[in-house]
């Protein structure tokens, strides 16, 4: 669930709004608690003023009477007097015990508690004035009020979860178009870019951005590409010319010592030429040329074909090589390039092993893909640079001086790609494994 | 032989017809499509016309349509500076009889050359092949020489078959490794070597006469020992 930046970026501003919404109930409720309580204190405060004022104008029976005219209904304020000793006078508080000042104190009359809010003053002749303030208001306000803030709080959070897993389903679909013409760019097709929807967004100016990006990138690839394949096929030209020159000589030197250097400088250009022609292919196959003469084709057979072809140089060489492919491997392909893949797997085995080892080619077929391997039982590639085998020209240090191109396993990666298949080099323990993994037909 | 080799690029046109001619052949030159297709369709006749898939005006491939529909059956190779899959099925699906991908060996071309001029024609379906005391027979699969049965596996005998049926003729490592097996790419490993000297063992060993033979830098011939 964290996984989605959206949805986390959704939970954490639905906790804090929700926090922030307790905190504000809960100040609410604390100020409005205070004012309440503060303005009881006033009126209990008035109504003694009132209370004792009467009574000095009136005595002790000016005080009886307006007791008497108090007596009001529940929720009103209540009123007692008592002597400055705690003996019960008059009125409903007269027997509550309290502290001069203000306090709180429980009132039981007609089998009811209150909860009440305690005015005492001492009035002169030695009686003292007690003023209550039922707090029941009070409480059932501040019940209300934490009702209402926890429905609020409740609400913020099924409404932030609810929004945050919309937004994060909008912009994952969005995020997800931009990673899906990603992965298509990886697969080789350069020519895609981002759908822009709701123009003027940040994330459709994102994706404006991005699609410039790669207008750009796709420019420079082909201009590299055009140059690399300009320089390859011009170079060929007067290659080509070279070798018909040097053959001409060839056939007409009768001196054998002299035809025999002839024919190892046109063995060089031969080979000039053959890695001209591969570094052609491998640039054609990356711009995806090639898949118009794609056709079903079985890796199970190609493999047998191949395995047989090179069986008899492997045991010249002292190397045992086995094939291991029990059911047909169907993919769409190229069965031309298929066969070239595998030969070169076989054949970088081959050169890169002492004699006594073991090679096996195998196809695996599973329901959604099928795999082809060549591991062998040598030295193996050092896990730094297993990945690097793959790049056009690269050698491992020991190779360096065996022959070869070093793009036998380029090919293969281009071959690989034209097919949308997955190539990885794996540690045999001991030796090397390539596996390359294509896509069943259907 | 007669040939006629349209290639509009006329350094190489000069130097293969050369070779063609040192090679004992009769060459004429077309240097573009227009007088490729009048030469090729008029009255003389050819044995190869080796067409350039790229020339000027009409191309290679367009040349070599017009020339099928009008009913012109004479054997074609075409030459391509691109040597791609999609190139090769385009030339073939046109009518080529071989392809041949830039630069080449003389000696590839001459092979070549001489295995389309001399391929029999498809509806004579043979069931026997002989070659001195080497005899085939297609229906059983089975080989004998001088009256003793030569055991092979199913790729030798489709290796001395293409041997039988250009016997006399060098074959290259190319031709070959396209008919038997099918594989257009260059190994780097000495893969027909290995197969040959295989089989070499079990047609030639013990039959003091050799009827395969290595030809230097071209490829390999059979023939009825001298």
């Amino acid at each position: 669930m964290f996984g989605s930046i959206t949805l986390r970026l959704a939970a954490v501003y639905t906790a804090v709004f929700a926090l922030a919404v307790a905190a504000i109930g809960a100040g609410a409720i604390a100020a409005t608690h205070a004012a309440l309580v503060q303005q009881l204190d006033r009126r209990l405060s008035t109504e003694a003023d009132a209370i004792a004022a009467d009574y000095a104008e009136g005595g002790r029976q000016g005080l009886l009477d307006e007791l008497e005219e108090r007596r009001g209904a529940p929720g009103e304020l209540s009123f007692g007097v008592q002597t400055v000793a705690g003996a019960p006078v008059a009125g409903p508080l007269a027997r509550l015990n309290a502290p001069a000042g203000l306090s709180a104190a429980t009132l039981v009359a007609g089998g009811r508690r209150h909860e009440l809010r305690l005015l005492s003053r001492d009035l002169p002749g030695g009686y003292r004035l007690l003023a209550g303030g039922d707090t029941a208001i009070l409480k059932e306000l501040t019940r209300d009020m934490t009702a209402g803030f926890a429905l609020a709080f409740v609400a913020v959070i099924v409404v932030g979860a609810g929004g945050g897993l919309a937004f994060s389903r909008q912009v994952g679909e969005r995020l997800s178009a931009i990673s899906g013409t990603a992965e298509a760019i990886i697969d080789g097709d350069l020519s895609r870019r981002i759908p822009v929807v709701r123009a003027g967004d940040d994330l459709a100016r994102l994706a404006l951005t991005i699609n410039r990006m790669l207008d750009r990138i796709q420019a420079l690839m082909e201009s590299f590409r055009q140059v690399s394949s300009d320089v390859a096929h011009d170079l060929r030209t007067p290659l080509s010319r070279l070798r018909q020159k040097l053959e001409q000589v060839t056939l007409e030197t009768a001196d054998k010592e002299r035809r025999s250097h002839l024919e190892s400088a046109l063995e060089d250009v031969d080979a000039l030429l053959s890695l001209f022609a591969a570094v052609l292919r491998i640039a054609q196959m990356e711009a995806g040329a090639g898949r118009s003469v794609f056709r079903r084709a079985d890796l199970a057979e190609l493999a047998h074909t191949v395995f047989e072809a090179y069986r008899p140089s492997a045991e010249e060489l002292g190397k045992t090589l086995a094939l291991e492919a029990a059911a047909p491997g169907l993919v769409e392909g190229d069965p031309e390039l298929l066969v070239q893949l595998m030969a070169n797997l076989i054949e970088n085995a081959l050169a890169h092993t002492p004699p006594g080892a073991r090679i096996v080619l195998a196809v695996q077929t599973g329901a959604r893909a099928v795999s082809l391997s060549v591991r062998d039982d040598g030295p193996g590639v050092p896990s730094g640079e297993r990945g690097r085998i793959f790049d056009r020209f690269y050698r491992l240090e020991r190779s360096r001086s065996s022959p070869g191109s070093g793009l036998g396993l380029a090919l293969v990666a281009a071959i690989g790609q034209l097919h949308r298949a997955q190539v990885q080099a794996i540690d045999a323990r001991p030796g090397l494994e390539v596996r390359v993994t294509l896509p069943a037909a259907v | 032989m007669k040939l006629l080799l349209v290639e509009d690029d006329l350094q190489a046109a000069d130097y293969l017809g050369r070779a063609l001619s040192d090679a004992g052949h009769q060459v004429r030159h077309a240097p573009d499509g227009r007088e490729g297709l009048l030469l090729a369709g008029g009255g003389q006749a050819y044995d190869v016309i080796v067409l350039d898939r790229m020339l000027p005006g009409v191309d290679g491939v367009t040349l070599l349509r017009t020339l099928r529909s009008a009913g012109v059956a004479t054997p074609v190779i075409l030459l391509t500076a691109v040597d791609s899959v999609e190139d090769r099925v385009e030339g073939l699906e046109a009518g080529a009889d071989d392809y041949l991908a830039k630069p080449f060996a003389v000696a590839e071309l001459l092979a070549r050359l001489n295995a389309l001029a001399r391929r029999p024609p498809p509806r004579e379906a043979k069931t026997e092949l002989k070659v001195g005391d080497l005899h085939m027979d297609l229906l059983k699969r089975s080989v004998t020489r001088a009256g003793a049965r030569v055991d092979l596996q199913p790729r030798e005998f489709r290796l001395l078959e293409y041997l039988m049926r250009n016997a006399g003729r060098v074959v290259t490592r190319a031709m070959l490794l396209e008919a038997v097996w099918n594989f257009r790419f260059d190994p780097q490993t000495n893969i027909i070597e290995s197969h040959m000297s295989r089989l070499r063992g079990k047609v030639d060993r013990g039959h003091g006469a050799e009827m395969i033979r290595t030809v230097r830098y071209a490829g390999y011939i059979l023939s009825e020992p001298s």
